[in-house]
């Protein structure tokens, strides 16, 4: 058809009328071939054979019934699509059909459907497929360690853990520079520390370190390869363990502020009740050394001490407040 | 002197006469420009509605806009995924496959051409129609996969089904 248009076209003589107008169907856009295009089944014409006579082309041969009319029903499925393949029509024994139906009509059949080809299909993945995945993997395969049951026993032997990310793209290349980056969690419960190295640990970790699960996290990403920021975590890890465990000369110089948690001995709480409770009751007998050390230990300046060192560590809560409400009552003899 | 004032006119009619025969002619005498308010017509991948003898398969019959509703997508890859990288490069690809396709299998196409990416693996389905022989058609699919798979240096299959004519989706 569309050669026929332009034909009427040139024969209107010489007006060149640019052909903007025609409709080009294999243009640009679309590598599908013309729909005008007639699929010729015969002879086309007998071309000239410089007397060699009549050329008869070889008949064309009827495709014949597609696969699917020969299929038992009990037939092995894992042949059929052993792996990944496309939607292919004489396979598929089952009658699909798919699309957006035209108006008063039904969806077009699964033949030459090209919706169904665009598709991924998962007819390689039917259960007996699987099975026979498994069966072939078994081999390969060992029993999970029985001294790792539980979670708690992964920890106790393997405290250290290692987290990285594997990338799979479809495209010619495997690299991701995304695969560098190393995760390595560890619990300071289970690193051999004392008092002053874990607080000289808690204080150089800074943000890699959670409170609440005592867990600290270091993120390697500043080499180019898993290996080297592999090794490079590992290497943090042994210096901060190394670290925390020397003290250094400057450390005396630790101040009421730098300290991780309160404590009440010599702390203006602790001077404040004692000068509270002198001036309360022991007026008459004055005000000494031994007065002070025998009024702290007293029971309920000990409750006192507890209720104020926990109200500062944890913060404010019901029960903490009420803990040192009858702290104080008791003290005052409310 | 009156004869003198008719030739112009005379002129006109005849520049007149000219401008109708030949219309790239514009020196006639009134030339007015013709604006309307500009209509954004969307014309992207569309066959207009004609007079019903027109057949179109069921890709060219959807719009653009229908992709992903009733029609699905010609080409598939991870580079589009977020944070993945790598699509500019998967599209050139794509392009050059399709243009490929309908230059060696020439007149042979019923429909688009589907990409599928599996990994490595470049895998082309193709529906086409009966007009080669097989013999011819069996060479050209292999020259067809190692042409492409050495020059894109991953493993090209070509996934090719065989119809008698296209498929009419409707006639617009």
């Amino acid at each position: 058809m569309a050669s026929r248009t332009s034909k009427t076209f040139l024969s209107l003589g010489r007006i060149n009328i640019p052909l903007l107008g025609f409709n080009k169907p294999s243009g640009k856009a679309t590598y599908a071939t013309a729909l005008s295009i007639n699929s010729s089944s015969g002879n086309k014409g007998l071309p000239d054979r410089g007397g060699r006579g009549p050329f008869v082309r070889r008949p064309r041969r009827e495709a014949g019934e597609p696969r699917t009319g020969k299929m038992p029903v009990d037939q092995d499925w894992t042949a059929v699509y052993p792996s990944a393949a496309p939607f292919r029509p004489g396979s598929v024994p089952l009658p699909l059909r798919m699309g957006y139906p035209v108006k008063g009509g039904i969806p077009p059949e699964k033949k030459g459907n090209l919706e169904l080809i665009k598709i991924p299909n998962f007819l390689h993945l039917t259960p007996a497929a699987i099975k026979k995945h498994c069966e072939a993997l078994k081999p390969f395969c060992t029993e999970w360690p029985s001294a790792l049951e539980t979670d708690t026993k992964c920890d106790e032997h393997f405290p250290i853990k290692l987290e990285s990310k594997e990338y799979v793209s479809a495209g010619p290349s495997l690299r991701n520079p995304s695969a560098r980056i190393v995760h390595l969690t560890v619990k300071l419960s289970s690193l051999n520390l004392d008092d002053h190295a874990r607080k000289k640990m808690i204080k150089l970790l800074g943000e890699r370190y959670c409170k609440n699960t005592d867990v600290l996290t270091i993120k390697t990403d500043s080499c180019p390869l898993r290996q080297q920021n592999y090794d490079y975590a590992m290497y943090l890890l042994t210096v901060l363990y190394h670290e925390s465990w020397k003290t250094e000369a400057w450390e005396a110089e630790k101040t009421v502020a730098d300290m991780e948690d309160y404590s009440w001995e010599d702390s203006p709480s602790q001077k404040n009740i004692l000068d509270v409770l002198l001036r309360m009751k022991v007026a008459g007998e004055g005000d000494g050394e031994e007065v002070r050390q025998q009024l702290l230990g007293r029971k309920d300046v000990q409750d006192y001490k507890d209720s104020v060192t926990r109200l500062k560590n944890e913060g404010e809560s019901e029960s903490s407040m009420l803990q040192y409400k009858e702290a104080v009552k008791k003290v005052f003899n409310m | 002197p009156c004869s003198y004032r008719r030739a112009p006119i005379n002129l006109a009619l005849r520049l007149s006469a000219l401008a109708w025969s030949s219309s790239l002619c514009s020196f006639s005498g009134s030339r007015g420009l013709h604006v309307t308010v500009s209509c954004c017509k969307n014309r992207a991948a569309r066959i207009r509605v004609g007079k019903g003898d027109k057949p179109v398969t069921y890709e060219q019959a959807h719009h653009p806009h229908h992709i992903g509703h009733r029609k699905g997508w010609l080409s598939q890859h991870t580079s589009n995924l977020k944070g993945e990288d790598g699509a500019a490069e998967r599209t050139v690809e794509d392009v050059f496959i399709r243009r490929f396709m309908f230059g060696t299998f020439h007149g042979c196409l019923a429909n688009e051409i589907v990409i599928k990416r599996r990994g490595n693996l470049l895998n082309v389905c193709a529906v086409m129609l009966q007009k080669l022989p097989p013999q011819k058609f069996y060479f050209l699919i292999g020259y067809t996969e190692s042409l492409l798979s050495h020059f894109y240096k991953c493993p090209v299959k070509l996934e090719i089904q065989t119809l008698q004519d296209k498929i009419v989706y409707k006639y617009l």
